[in-house]
């Protein structure tokens, strides 16, 4: 089903006598695989409103992710908070959508500093699971106006609702951008270092290491963007900084290497096209080396890459391994497996009890028949 | 259970009648007991209950609407809270959570049978932990004091409402509380990793830590904003960010609204952020001046744009935005050339709401709009308020359309208030006809609850109704805010 | 906000000026944030907007006052941060004043209450019966443990082990410059601290002559009136009020004044209200006149080119009294004064919370006086000083009882800086510890 507007999705949903499988373009294969008609919104494209001037973007849920980012590109503007392609990783096709992007909270390295998708988000239109044309939010910065639907909207991966139409805020590109790169670090002395970029008034808005980079080395990457006379400035005063690390410190700035190598850590390449499962931890920054390391004891074998200044860990391990049995403060998403594994593992971490209580109660809400991605979130 | 009625009930002291539900005769009857119950779980100069004593807690920073409390009280740990409403819980008895009272949309207001929780004296730093920029708190803690606490480290808490000095994080997250410097930072909701909130049964529950992200639904965002009526935040961790090296404002008067609007756009436009922009019109700048003496020109709108950075960084962006401000011919352009000139850029806009408040009492309105829609929205204002013989005055963060119109009213004289909160209403309703909503950042309470039906549809209420249903199946907490009352009490008779 | 006087009740002078102040309340909350009792107690009604609040229910409903509403007010310090801090004027200390005197005309105190007011009120203003006093409980010490009331126990703990000398500087007389004379001033010696602590009015002359001012004390000056006033006792804080315009204006409308010198801060800020005080009353010309030229030591000093001292390793921890900070809104001056003369200084955290003195409250509310004194050393000492100073003999009798750094007034470290004796508080034997807080 590829509903061509809202009054024809709503009517789709309520007469929809068994599960549906809700998608935007369908690039995003996350999640417990779920059984079902198939809901698209692709056809729900279209910028309807784009006011440069208001940082502001609204778009039908189909819209492709690339329209908007060209549409946006032409006022020298983007969405701020970076979203991944997971086409490449997940090894899917499609053409990845703003709805899509939404509904999976999407984002990438700038996530530490602009927040991730959920918080550029300021409005949204959605059908739930009863058929009813529902909004939340607007198309303002600032909006407090009742409960707030949009955050919970934003990652709920289709289970409260197949959205319509989004509003986003939207950032302006700077003109100049420049990563700083540290040669050599182990995962505890890249982690540290990282935490001393982020605790500098640098304003960082990207802090990656790969234990084992393209070529082969350790790699730290700490980037920073603004004016050409303040990245110029900050790019000094960063490798100043970290000249007690011992490591190699050197500064890019060559646009596409730049690009190319932002992408890189913001797509996981380094695990593109492997045959394991790929795990993406969420957890405090200083934990991270250590869970690592405990994860390393089991599996010698596997890769790493931490973003998010630590604070998210991209694992690659052997396929079928459940990898939350050690105990950690934060959470872990199955991100690719095998349908088999994704039936046997939940996706997503198992939460307490109160909060499933809760989350259960919300889905009997917005979904009073459980047919919206069921199960998909677990 | 108790049994919710519609029924005007004039038990306001003021001249004003506002329209709640009648008080629950069968709990104000048994207060002897619930407050005994409530003696048993906390120290004894934690439950308020003499009538002469309640009365301070009868409303918050909105004292239009009043009302006294059953009972207030004051734990001092979570475990406390949860013990408070567990008793309130078993009794039927509301709960109104109070941070600091420093509301200006009533959200702190009581009815007659409920308990005030106030949570003033749960003011810890639980853990400041600066390598992985976070801080944990007591949710009594007020905002600036969490800056206050990582200040010798040079960190700060970012979220600045303008009450910052005095409100609560409790507060701040309930109404997801935004500030001047919000168009950089972020709101509330931007800043906050996880709390700590006791659900209405007692219940302790934990959401979000010093991790980024859910793990299943964000119901961290949705807790935040939700107005203290789906559980009592008790501790919350927060995102600290290093400071900037450095700040400076730049003063800008334009000779028209229109004008000073387009410049805003434009600035935001270049791709420049700063990180406030702050707007003051004419009414407003003079009452300013007559009270603070600022220095600030004599001209139909004024801005101040701060940016951030080391002195180099600030002069690059400055200069643009300069150069963007000089096509808009201002009457004044001024840079501050030290922190003593910065403060007192900053002071005229700072002492705005007290300024006005010597004037006559006001009534200060929040709405957001989008920031192309300034200039018809502020003709219009001003074409109201000659309609409706009432002085206003606008002063606002402009880069992010959040307006607050000061409408200035005779609180002693029959008739005003009355006067002024239609005023009011109607600039929100303009606010709503414009692509924008009732409120950025002082959150609906319940001065505009009866509003939410001109900015949302009834299935759009319904199933923000519902979420509360989930959390709080009793609807105790917080009673008689947020939803109008006639859309609350439909669904919950229709329940019975 | 709004009010509900009543026509007849707006006829009363008071109630005008409570209608007033209550009206330009918006009860935004922003003065419980720098309230020390809302920070200790962490609830409304012990904060300057409820009681605000409470003290408008009461005028306006001319209630007979309860104990709560009394306990509550007379928590209050009236070190008037919320003054500092309320972003709409609101002037609370008149709203405040007018509730003391309210209260003192319409509640009746407990017994033990009534007889420890009437005690404090008929000796502290009264230096030879304080004297008298302080040697009492000298004697009467070692009984503390036995006293019944906390608040007898702990007048008895507070008085200081070492009694001064009367000094005969403080008799009226003239002081005449060592140059040629820039200013003609009177000093008010004051009355408790003239029992507690000589040195501060001694430095003070010897500062104030050797930058060219003639110092006269006038005759009949005496008690600023603050102690009673802040009782509510109205008549007797008029009265000896009244002696001192009268006194002072005689000075005037003699050999001529330039100021009123006011080294005691908390009777600074009442003698600066003098003109407030009597607005109704036959004196309130003159009292005007004093409160008109009435000014802090370093108000005055700032004004007398004090000469600029070599920089000195001695780091001294500036302590703003609150009478002074937020009472007269004096910030700077002292601090000013004392870099000029070489000092490095330094100043607490929360440097706008009142340590707990607050005239006689470290008497009548013993605990909440102590957790601010507590709070109030601790963040000194978290700054390393070598001498704390300040410029109110009640703050320096309830910090010097609580910290072994040695607290003098500012006058001395300026007298000191500018060829005055090194003070007596700070050699080794004359670190006597002073630990009686009594008046602001």
């Amino acid at each position: 089903m590829r509903p061509e507007n809202e009054a024809a999705m709503a009517e789709m949903v309520k007469t929809a006598a068994g599960p549906l499988r809700v998608i935007g373009g369908g690039t995003r294969d996350i999640g417990a695989p779920v059984e079902g008609e198939t809901l698209s919104t692709a056809k729900m494209s279209g910028v309807s409103l784009y006011e440069p001037g208001a940082l502001t973007i609204v778009a039908g849920a189909g819209t492709p992710l690339a329209e908007i980012e060209a549409v946006l590109a032409a006022e020298e503007q983007r969405l701020a908070f970076e979203p991944m392609d997971h086409r490449p990783l997940l090894g899917t096709s499609g053409e990845p959508t703003i709805g899509g992007v939404v509904a999976a909270n999407v984002s990438g390295p700038r996530r530490i500093q602009v927040g991730s998708c959920r918080d550029s988000l300021l409005g949204v239109r959605f059908v739930d699971g009863a058929g009813r044309v529902l909004k939340n939010g607007g198309r303002v910065m600032k909006n407090v106006t009742g409960y707030d639907l949009v955050k919970l909207m934003a990652g709920s991966w289709g289970t409260l609702g197949v959205l319509s139409e989004v509003s986003l805020k939207v950032q302006a590109i700077p003109e100049a951008s420049a990563c700083v790169l540290l040669n050599g670090l182990d995962d505890v002395a890249a982690v540290n270092a990282m935490s001393m970029a982020l605790g500098s008034p640098y304003d960082i808005t990207g802090a990656a290491h790969a234990p084992v980079g393209v070529d082969g080395h350790p790699v730290t990457m700490i980037r920073i963007e603004g004016l050409e006379a303040s990245v110029a400035y900050r790019a000094e005063k960063l490798k100043a900084l970290f000249a007690k690390t011992g490591a190699e410190v050197l500064v890019e700035r060559t646009p596409e290497k730049l690009t190319a190598g932002w992408k890189w850590v913001r797509d996981a390449e380094l695990m593109q096209g492997g045959a394991g499962d790929v795990w993406r931890y969420s957890l405090k920054p200083s934990d991270a080396p250590q869970v690592v390391a405990d994860i390393q004891e089991q599996h010698p074998e596997i890769k790493v890459l931490y973003d998010w200044g630590g604070g998210l860990v991209w694992v690659e391990a052997p396929a079928g391994t459940d990898l939350r049995r050690s105990e950690f403060a934060g959470h872990a998403t199955l991100v690719r497996a095998s349908n088999a594994t994704r039936r046997a593992v939940p996706a997503f971490q198992p939460e307490p009890a109160p909060l499933v209580t809760i989350s259960k109660g919300l889905r009997a809400k917005f979904d009073p028949r459980g047919i919206l991605n069921p199960g998909l979130m677990g | 259970m108790f049994k919710l009625v519609i029924f005007p009930y004039q038990y306001w002291k003021g001249n004003r009648d506002m329209e709640m539900p009648a008080p629950d005769q069968s709990i104000i009857a048994r207060k002897a007991r619930i407050v005994d119950r409530l003696r048993s779980v906390l120290p004894a100069d934690a439950v308020i209950e003499d009538e002469v004593e309640t009365r301070a807690y009868e409303c918050d920073a909105l004292t239009a609407y009043r009302c006294p409390p059953l009972a207030a009280v004051l734990p001092a740990s979570t475990k406390e809270v949860s013990e408070v409403l567990k008793v309130c819980h078993a009794e039927g008895v509301p709960v109104v959570p109070r941070g600091a009272g420093t509301s200006l949309a009533g959200g702190a207001l009581p009815t007659a049978d409920s308990v005030i929780l106030g949570v003033a004296r749960m003011t810890e730093v639980l853990e400041t932990d600066y390598d992985n920029r976070f801080i944990r708190v007591q949710s009594g803690r007020t905002n600036l004091s969490v800056s206050g606490a990582v200040e010798e480290e040079d960190f700060f808490y970012a979220p600045d409402p303008s009450s910052q000095l005095a409100c609560a994080i409790a507060g701040n997250i309930a109404m997801n509380s935004g500030g001047a410097h919000c168009l950089k930072y972020g709101v509330t909701t931007n800043n906050l990793l996880g709390v700590t909130m006791v659900m209405m049964d007692g219940e302790i529950v934990e959401i979000g830590g010093a991790h980024l992200d859910a793990a299943g639904l964000d119901l961290l965002g949705l807790i935040c904003g939700s107005e203290g009526q789906l559980g009592v935040v008790t501790e919350a961790t927060l995102r600290i960010l290093r400071k900037p090296e450095g700040a400076r404002p730049v003063l800008m008067g334009f000779d028209s609204n229109e004008v000073a609007g387009q410049c805003v756009s434009d600035i935001i436009k270049a791709g420049i952020l700063p990180v406030a922009i702050e707007f003051m019109d004419r009414p407003c700048i003079r009452a300013t001046e007559a009270f603070a003496g600022a220095g600030y020109p004599d001209c139909e709108a004024l801005l101040i744009v701060e940016v951030e950075g080391s002195d180099e960084e600030i002069e690059a962006q400055l200069s643009r935005i300069n150069a963007i401000a000089r096509t808009h011919n201002p009457v004044e352009l001024r840079e501050s050339g030290s922190a003593e000139e910065s403060a007192k850029i900053w002071l005229g806009r700072k002492s705005a709401f007290g300024a006005m408040g010597q004037i006559n009492d006001y009534m200060c309105l929040d709405g957001t709009i989008p920031v192309s829609q300034l200039p018809y929205v502020l003709r219009r204002i001003g074409e109201m308020s000659k309609e409706y013989g009432l002085d206003v005055g606008n002063v606002f963060h402009a880069g992010d359309g959040n307006m607050h119109p000061l409408i200035l009213f005779d609180a002693n004289k029959p008739g005003d208030l009355e006067l002024c909160e239609a005023f009011g209403a109607d600039i929100l309703k303009l606010c709503v006809e414009v692509g924008g909503c009732l409120t950025g950042e002082h959150g609906v309470g319940i001065e505009k609850r009866d509003l939410m039906v001109d900015q949302y549809d009834p299935e759009d209420l319904e199933i923000q109704m519902a979420v509360k249903d989930v959390f709080d199946p009793d609807w105790l907490l917080n009673p008689a805010k947020v939803f109008p009352l006639a859309s609350s009490q439909e669904r919950r008779i229709a329940a019975e | 906000m709004q009010t509900h006087f009543t026509d007849e009740q707006m006829q009363d002078p008071g109630i005008q000026r409570a209608n007033e102040i209550l009206r330009s309340c918006v009860h935004c909350g922003f003065c419980t944030a720098t309230c020390p009792t809302y920070q200790v107690l962490g609830d409304e009604l012990d904060s300057p907007r409820g009681r605000i609040y409470q003290i408008k229910d009461m005028l306006e409903n001319e209630r007979v006052p309860d104990p709560k509403t009394v306990l509550h007010i007379d928590r209050c310090l009236s070190c008037l941060a919320c003054m500092t801090t309320c972003p709409s004027g609101v002037h609370y200390m008149h709203l405040v004043d007018h509730a003391r005197e309210y209260i003192e005309g319409k509640y009746k105190r407990p017994l033990t209450d009534r007889l420890l007011r009437w005690t404090l009120a008929r000796i502290l203003p009264y230096p030879t019966r304080f004297r008298l006093a302080l040697l009492g409980a000298k004697i009467g010490r070692p009984f503390a443990l036995l006293m019944p009331d906390a608040r007898l126990k702990a007048m008895l703990e507070m008085a200081p082990k070492h009694i001064p000398p009367v000094s005969r500087n403080d008799d009226p007389q003239s002081f005449a410059p060592e140059v040629p004379r820039k200013k003609r001033v009177a000093l008010m010696t004051g009355c408790a601290q003239k029992a507690l602590n000589t040195d501060i009015n001694d430095a003070t002359i010897r500062l104030l002559t050797r930058l060219g001012c003639e110092v006269v004390v006038a005759e009949g000056a005496g008690c600023c009136g603050a102690l009673t006033h802040h009782m509510g006792k109205t008549q007797e804080s008029h009265g000896t009020a009244a002696k001192n315009i009268r006194a002072w204006c005689a000075e005037m409308d003699g050999d001529g004044l330039d100021a009123i010198v006011i080294n005691t801060s908390g009777c600074g800020t009442t003698v600066k209200d003098y003109g407030f005080m009597f607005r109704n009353e036959a004196l309130a010309e003159d009292a005007k006149r004093v409160s008109d030229i009435a000014m802090d030591v370093s108000e005055v000093l700032m004004t007398l080119d004090l000469p600029e001292g070599e920089s000195k390793e001695t780091v001294v921890a500036y302590h703003a009294a609150c009478s002074l900070q937020h009472g007269q809104q004096i910030k700077t001056y002292p601090k000013d004064l004392l870099k000029r003369a070489g000092y490095s200084v330094v100043e607490p955290a929360d440097s706008h919370l009142c340590c707990g003195s607050a005239g006689t409250y470290n008497l009548m509310q013993p605990e909440i006086s102590k957790k601010l004194k507590d709070r109030k050393v601790r963040t000194l000492e978290a700054k390393n000083p070598d001498i704390i100073a300040a410029g109110n003999i009640g703050c320096m009798m309830q910090i010097g009882g609580a910290t072994e750094v040695p607290i003098v007034h500012t006058v001395e470290l300026l007298d000191w800086a500018t060829g005055g004796p090194q003070p007596p508080a700070l050699t080794a034997e004359g670190k006597r510890a002073p630990e009686i807080p009594i008046l602001r």
